[in-house]
């Protein structure tokens, strides 16, 4: 059997304002698993994510990451191994430079400064940023933004890598080329979005959340040929909303 | 997104105060500043606009950027000027002496922190030892505030184009209101959400950066210099007085 690193059982959250969010989600994820979570808007995917390192915690349900629970005592550890990306890059680049916002992480985990130097210099390698260290997040384009997001948790060499809408805003070629780089990553991978496409292509398990509830989880290439299931999710795939003779051969397949 | 003018604009020139230690830089050129706040004597006061005038020269900054940046505080000081030379206390040279020194400390302000990128005098800030708290809301309000205009010039955009227009009533009041409301309420969701980022990478309350500065002979040589002027400045005053 497989070493589970993500367990949650019988999870629910409610939000202050009495929005319940989550209702009774039980997952769980191996090793090198890379999972893509899907659901029309509101489904509960950030909430979900939230709470694999602790951001969130419900006293409904358990989290069990690398099979310890998630508690207040060992938040510290649990965010070691799961590197969050926030959806909105404005809000995980918070530093004045690239640089120190990449090596924010590693600062913080105690890192000698040399070892600072070398995770930083790694991370924007992988990402294919090097060389933009002294640049300011607020001029840089989606595309670099997202990817520098990503390498400021990649300083950090997480076990668990969870990202939420990695390919919101992004033109097609930036997508691709960040469906790439996330197919290259061989750490356990859990991924929230509405990019049928690049779930099809970075996870073989996809499950879908809809209204707080998972109401499918099975391999990728399954829940994508059941047309009818995406449907009913609010998830339909362009090919069956554009008429056949309007399709070309990119929606064809 | 649209260009913003930025203090940080000619960071990237080169200069015997470009680089100059920015703690070293910054500590001095303050002492100087004060320095010159206090000279009580007119013909000591443009002696310091002078000193002044010399160190944004040789900054290379250039004086048109510097003149952009000063017109507000030239509005001010304007009036300023007119208003104290026509009381009785005042008088000419009184308000000559308020005008000079407020010039010189302005022009000051650019070879002190015009002549290193901005986040580098952050980092200066905090090597000082200046209050955690404090370099940290200077340095996320300068990261944020241009996504804030940015969010505010949106939420302007989308009302201009249903409709609304500016103009010299209540309802365009209360609806601006309204829109800096919500700007309130935004800002506020983001703050938690950047706050959760922090805290995902182990921020503690206290904000960590490597740094690599280094302090030279030159750097405490050139700080020497401006202090003993700053000194001597307010010194020559006293003897002469
Ligand atoms: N801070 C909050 N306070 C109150 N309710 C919230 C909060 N955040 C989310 N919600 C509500 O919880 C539900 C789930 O939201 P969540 O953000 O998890 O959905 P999502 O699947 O990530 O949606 P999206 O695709 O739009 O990102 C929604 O009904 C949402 O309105
Ligand atoms: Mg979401």
């Amino acid at each position: 059997m497989m070493e589970m690193v993500i367990s949650i059982a019988n999870l629910s959250y409610t939000y202050h304002d009495g929005t319940p969010a989550l209702k009774g989600v039980s997952l769980d994820i191996s090793r090198g698993e890379s999972v893509g979570v899907i659901g029309p808007n509101g489904a509960g995917k950030t909430t979900l994510l939230l709470h694999l390192n602790g951001i969130l915690m419900s006293n409904n349900g358990i989290v069990k990451i690398l099979g310890i629970e998630a508690r207040k005592e060992n938040i510290k550890g649990i965010r070691r191994d799961v590197g969050l990306v926030f959806q909105d890059p404005d809000d995980q680049l918070f530093m004045p430079t690239v640089f120190d916002d990449v090596a924010f992480g590693p600062i913080n985990m105690g890192y000698a400064e040399e070892e600072v130097r070398e995770r930083v210099a790694q991370a924007l390698e992988w990402v294919g940023m090097d060389g933009c260290e002294q640049r300011s997040p607020q001029h840089l384009s989606v595309g670099e933004k997202r990817r520098i997001a990503i390498a400021t948790i990649l300083s950090m060499s997480p076990q668990i890598l969870v990202i939420d809408e990695p390919t919101a805003n992004l033109d097609p070629r930036a997508k691709w080329e960040l469906t790439v780089l996330l197919r290259g990553m061989s750490m356990t991978k859990i991924v929230a979005s509405h990019d049928l496409e690049m779930i099809a292509a970075l996870c073989k398990r996809t499950i879908i959340l809809d209204d707080g509830k998972i109401v499918a989880d099975d391999a990728t290439r399954n829940i994508m040929s059941n047309i009818a299931l995406l449907e009913s999710h609010g998830l339909a795939p362009a090919s069956r909303i554009i008429e056949p003779q309007d399709r070309g051969p990119l929606l064809n397949r | 997104m649209k260009h913003h003018p930025e203090i940080d604009k000619y960071a990237g020139l080169s200069s015997p105060i470009h680089n100059w230690d920015p703690r070293a830089k910054l500590i001095a050129i303050l002492g100087l500043i004060v320095a010159i706040v206090l000279i009580p004597d007119l013909e000591i006061a443009l002696v310091g606009l002078a000193i002044a005038l010399t160190l944004a020269l040789i900054s290379r900054i250039p004086f048109s950027f510097m003149l952009k940046h000063m017109m507000w505080v030239i509005m001010f000081i304007a009036p300023l000027f007119v208003i104290v030379s026509l009381t009785p206390s005042g008088g000419i040279e009184h308000a000559s002496l308020i005008a000079v020194k407020a010039l010189a400390a302005v022009i000051l302000i650019f070879p002190m922190i015009g002549t290193m990128r901005f986040d580098t005098t952050v980092k200066a800030l905090e090597r000082l030892k200046i209050p955690s708290k404090l370099v940290q809301m200077i340095m996320f309000a300068y990261r944020y505030i241009f996504v804030f205009s940015g969010e505010f010039q949106r939420m302007f955009t989308s009302l201009t184009s249903r409709g609304f227009r500016k103009r010299t009533n209540i309802y365009t009041l209360s609806t601006t209101g309204k829109l800096i409301g919500m700007l309130f309420v935004r800002s506020l969701d983001r703050s938690e959400r950047v706050f959760n980022a922090m805290v995902s990478r182990g921020y503690e309350g206290n904000l960590k950066t490597l740094v690599d500065f280094e302090m030279h002979t030159a750097d405490v040589l050139k700080a020497a210099i401006l202090i003993a002027i700053a000194v001597a400045l307010n010194v020559v005053c006293l003897t002469v007085v």
